[in-house]
């Protein structure tokens, strides 16, 4: 397996080689989930919601998708 | 399983070129809408609506459905995996979630190509309907900023199945 083939969209090798976990060195026993992903998943729900809301309250509620 | 360094060149090549047509082709979409709920000209309005559908259909859709096979083969298909690192399963999540609302919403679309195929629309005519498809539009574009954001940057940080995964790896490898 060459390291080329590890690759994904840039040029950036796999994260292995970059000794990834988000939280710091790899070798620890206790898994934390990365700050980033916390913030990213709130504001990913929170998104979903209002867009959940605005679709089916506001749009469908006003009249709904047909005439 | 791994695959081959030229099979994961091609396919990476197809991941990249469908994301990045996808993107590009919504944002021209969003152009089409915007130009279709505030023109004054009833041709610009219904030449644009007619665009849309053609443009949904025959280069949104499938480029959206080309992205999500191609990130997922290209998951599968090298060490990166599925759900071993949290940005690869937001994408996957962003990338399900405007496939699924481009599809629920290809009825409106259709709907107003077809009005617009036999009436000429009016500025307020179906004010609600026009609106949305601006909207579904704009969603569309800052999800499919923020999956290519996250290509790029990839930000580090395992999931709880990839990090017990690795350590799993590292006691075979390191006995």
């Amino acid at each position: 397996m060459t390291e080329e083939d590890t690759r994904m969209a840039d040029l950036t090798s796999y994260p292995d080689k970059r000794n990834d976990t988000g939280v710091g060195p790899n070798h620890g026993s206790t898994y934390r989930t990365p700050r980033w992903v916390k913030v990213f998943g709130i504001i990913l729900i929170v998104a979903l919601v209002l867009v959940f809301l605005v679709q089916h309250l506001v749009f469908e509620g006003m009249g709904g998708h047909m005439p | 399983m791994i695959m081959s360094p030229r099979l994961h060149k091609f396919v990476l090549t197809a991941h990249i070129t469908s994301s990045v047509g996808w993107l590009g082709s919504v944002a021209g979409f969003l152009v089409l809408a915007v130009a279709g709920l505030t023109s004054q000209d009833s041709q610009l309005i219904r030449a644009a609506y007619l665009a849309m559908e053609l443009v949904a259909s025959f280069v949104i859709v499938p480029l959206s459905l080309a992205s999500l096979l191609t990130g997922l083969v290209q998951a599968l298909g090298t060490k990166w995996g599925l759900f071993r690192h949290y940005w690869i399963v937001f994408k996957l999540v962003i990338n399900i979630a405007s496939s699924l609302l481009l599809l629920v919403h290809m009825q409106p679309i259709t709907h107003l190509a077809d009005i617009a195929a036999r009436t000429t629309l009016a500025r307020g005519d179906y004010f609600l309907m026009r609106v949305q498809l601006v909207a579904d539009a704009t969603y569309a574009v800052v999800a499919l900023l923020v999956a290519t954001t996250l290509s790029v940057y990839k930000p580090r940080g395992m999931t709880r199945y990839g990090w017990s995964k690795q350590r799993k790896q590292r006691m075979v490898s390191q006995p």
